[in-house]
């Protein structure tokens, strides 16, 4: 089924909707999950979660990406529940070694400026990501939107190992140098 | 964590991001068989016997080949763009394949921006257009049918070490912008024109045929037939996009060896104009107001960049580079701008560039299709090529065994033709890529209106420029 009628059965009201959505990106939606959270039953749960926040908001709203716009929550709800459970133990994965990726290309003096949103980065982000070419923004979205481990990024580009870790350290120089220069990391 | 913030909000990233990472399927949806953007440039080189040497008898070479063509290059087999899922993972494998050439041309930031500089300027009141991926690639074939001084200032101005780096690179550089899978065609092709009653080192030709992908002919020079060969073999290879410069290209009995190369791309918008929001407008062009058609578009998550002389944005082709339009500021002349460090720099960054921002752009192009022909000799002489030109010093020594007279490098003909338009464009068989909802609206708006000369650069797919040129005239 394509995804126009899909979110018209949403606004439809029609509860179809959902068992055909979870047809459709069940396993999209349980990978993003599953590669934060590392664990089968947390990972079912925030893929559940994902249909009955999709069936909460639209309408009104109306994907214009459906898959992007659950994987989107998927990954919200992912980190929210990974953050609520690892707070002070670590469980594995690749969501945690992609956090310590980003966590060590900021240096240490440095923090976000606390009155920037979390939106306004976000704009600032994708305006950044528009600037690369499109195989650097490719690959840093597969790996710190999707959580794909490198080895995956490799199979999907055919790159060796330290062509996208180079890429992907350049990237991450980049962008911080960019969020330091406007002054949003302080 | 002090990455949350950082985390949370690649989390938010516009909703088409995603989907370009992940979703090659969207795009399929927009496959149709017109192309927006056909480009095409042929440069040849000609090298001669000097002058005085014109009666001279060249001695019956035994070995006349009748058939012109020696050798005729194969291009790497490449599996079609598919219409549906089946088929995706070989096309993608193919694409992963080409991949791996990318990046080979990181060094030649300092050859582009010469080159810009040089061949562009002074266009007054005409178009000039040239491609440095062409000219590249033919200088580099030169460097390999040349030695000692000669070979040593195109080395020197394409700041590369020695020929074996050069091969490499320019094998890579082949590979990396061919492409033929029905999405996106991009070909760069090479080929010698080789005097019949002339013994040639077979190890030189072997040599471009193997790194260079260059086909070889040889006939009876300034015969009309072998003027002929040439003109369709350039017709062939760049569409018929060229027919009118390419019926000036002959060869005449003194030459030696010609090399020929092209390049011919087409390619398509990622987002179409629509042809119903096209408008009449005035270009000011230095001949005086031009009335031309302009193509409009509002892109809602656009970028626009800036630099202390220009102004830019840069429109995605799809599957491949973008299309670079540079408008120099009300009061700075083409030419300033040519010469301008920043401009240049930002003519060779493909966008990575730290004075940019994203808002709503309302982009609104002259619509054209441009032709430049051209002599390079006096450039390639100014960028310090210049003992291949004089017959007293030029050494060709890699290009024959047993032919010691005097020769040269008579021509350096470079034709370019460019055109940009929505033809082909409907709304119901063309859907637009999705972008994100009206959730984040941009806060600022900029008109963009290309209505007096600029600056246009074409990069392929890996960065790399493949066109550029002046427009004073659309």
């Amino acid at each position: 089924m394509d995804d126009e009628t899909i979110i018209n059965l949403y606004w439809q009201r029609d509860e179809k909707a959902i068992s055909v959505t979870k047809e459709k990106y069940g396993k999209f939606c349980y990978t993003i999950a599953y590669r934060i959270l590392h664990n089968h039953e947390d990972a079912e749960e925030c893929e559940n979660d994902t249909y009955l926040d999709a069936w909460n908001s639209i309408p009104p709203q109306k994907p214009s990406v459906l898959s992007a716009f659950l994987g989107t929550i998927t990954r919200r709800k992912s980190i929210d529940k990974w953050r609520k459970k690892n707070a002070d133990k670590r469980g594995g994965g690749e969501y945690e070694i992609s956090i310590y990726e980003l966590e060590n290309s900021i240096p240490d003096e440095k923090t976000f400026d606390e009155q920037l949103e979390v939106e306004e980065l976000a704009k600032i982000i994708s305006l950044f990501l528009r600037g690369l070419s499109p195989i650097e923004r490719n690959v840093f979205v597969r790996r710190y939107w999707y959580f794909d481990s490198i080895k995956e990024i490799c199979e999907r580009y055919d790159f060796g190992q330290s062509k996208v870790k180079t890429m992907l350290l350049r990237t991450r120089q980049k962008l911080i140098s960019h969020l330091e220069k406007e002054g949003f990391l302080e | 964590m002090k990455t949350d913030k950082l985390q949370d909000a690649i989390g938010m990233i516009d909703e088409d991001l995603i989907a370009d990472a992940d979703n090659i399927l969207i795009k399929q949806k927009k496959r149709r068989n017109k192309w927006v953007i056909p480009v095409a440039a042929v440069l040849a080189l000609v090298i001669a016997l000097t002058p005085f040497l014109r009666n001279t008898k060249i001695p019956d070479n035994p070995f006349v080949i009748k058939s012109y063509a020696i050798n005729e290059a194969k291009y790497p087999q490449m599996t079609q763009y598919p219409l549906t899922e089946l088929g995706y993972k070989e096309w993608a494998e193919d694409q992963k394949v080409k991949r791996q050439y990318f990046g080979a041309g990181e060094n030649l930031d300092e050859f582009f921006k010469k080159t810009y500089s040089q061949i562009l300027s002074d266009s007054g009141k005409e178009n000039k257009l040239y491609s440095p991926v062409n000219m590249y690639m033919a200088l580099a074939m030169l460097a390999e049918i040349t030695d000692g001084e000669s070979r040593q200032q195109i080395l020197n101005l394409m700041g590369v070490e020695n020929i074996e780096t050069l091969r490499k690179q320019a094998n890579s550089i082949w590979n990396a912008n061919y492409n033929n899978d029905g999405a996106v065609t991009s070909v760069l092709a090479n080929s010698l024109w080789l005097n019949e009653n002339i013994t040639f080192n077979s190890e030189t030709l072997k040599t471009l045929a193997e790194n260079y992908f260059a086909s070889s002919y040889q006939g009876e020079m300034g015969s009309s037939q072998f003027n002929e060969a040439l003109q369709k073999w350039l017709n062939q290879q760049t569409g018929n996009l060229l027919k009118d410069q390419i019926l000036d290209i002959e060869l005449d009995p003194q030459t030696v060896m010609s090399i020929a190369t092209t390049i011919y791309y087409q390619a398509k918008w990622n987002a179409e104009f629509k042809n119903s929001l096209n408008t009449q407008g005035v270009f000011k062009s230095p001949l005086g107001d031009i009335l031309c058609e302009f193509m409009n578009q509002t892109e809602t998550y656009g970028v626009y960049y800036w630099g202390e002389k220009f102004s830019a944005v840069g429109k995605e082709i799809e599957m491949s580079g973008r299309m670079w339009f540079v408008l120099p500021d009300e009061n700075v002349s083409i030419d300033e701008l040519l010469n301008d460090s920043e401009a240049l720099k930002f003519m060779n960054a493909d966008g990575d560039w730290n004075n940019q921002k994203q808002l709503k752009v309302n982009l609104s192009i002259p619509k054209f299709d441009v032709c430049s022909d051209s002599d390079l000799k006096e450039d390639f002489e100014d960028l310090g090529v210049k003992d291949c030109f004089d017959s007293t010093v030029a050494d060709f020594s890699p290009l024959t065994v047993d032919f010691n007279d005097p020769i040269y490098l008579s021509k350096v003909q470079h034709g370019v033709r460019v055109a940009i338009d929505e033809e082909g464009v409907t709304a119901a068989a063309y859907t637009v890529l999705p972008m994100a909802g009206a959730a984040r609206p941009p806060e600022d708006e900029i008109d963009f209106v290309v209505d007096r000369p600029f600056i246009f650069v074409i990069t392929g797919e890996d960065g790399l420029p493949l066109f550029a040129g002046v427009i004073n005239q659309p």
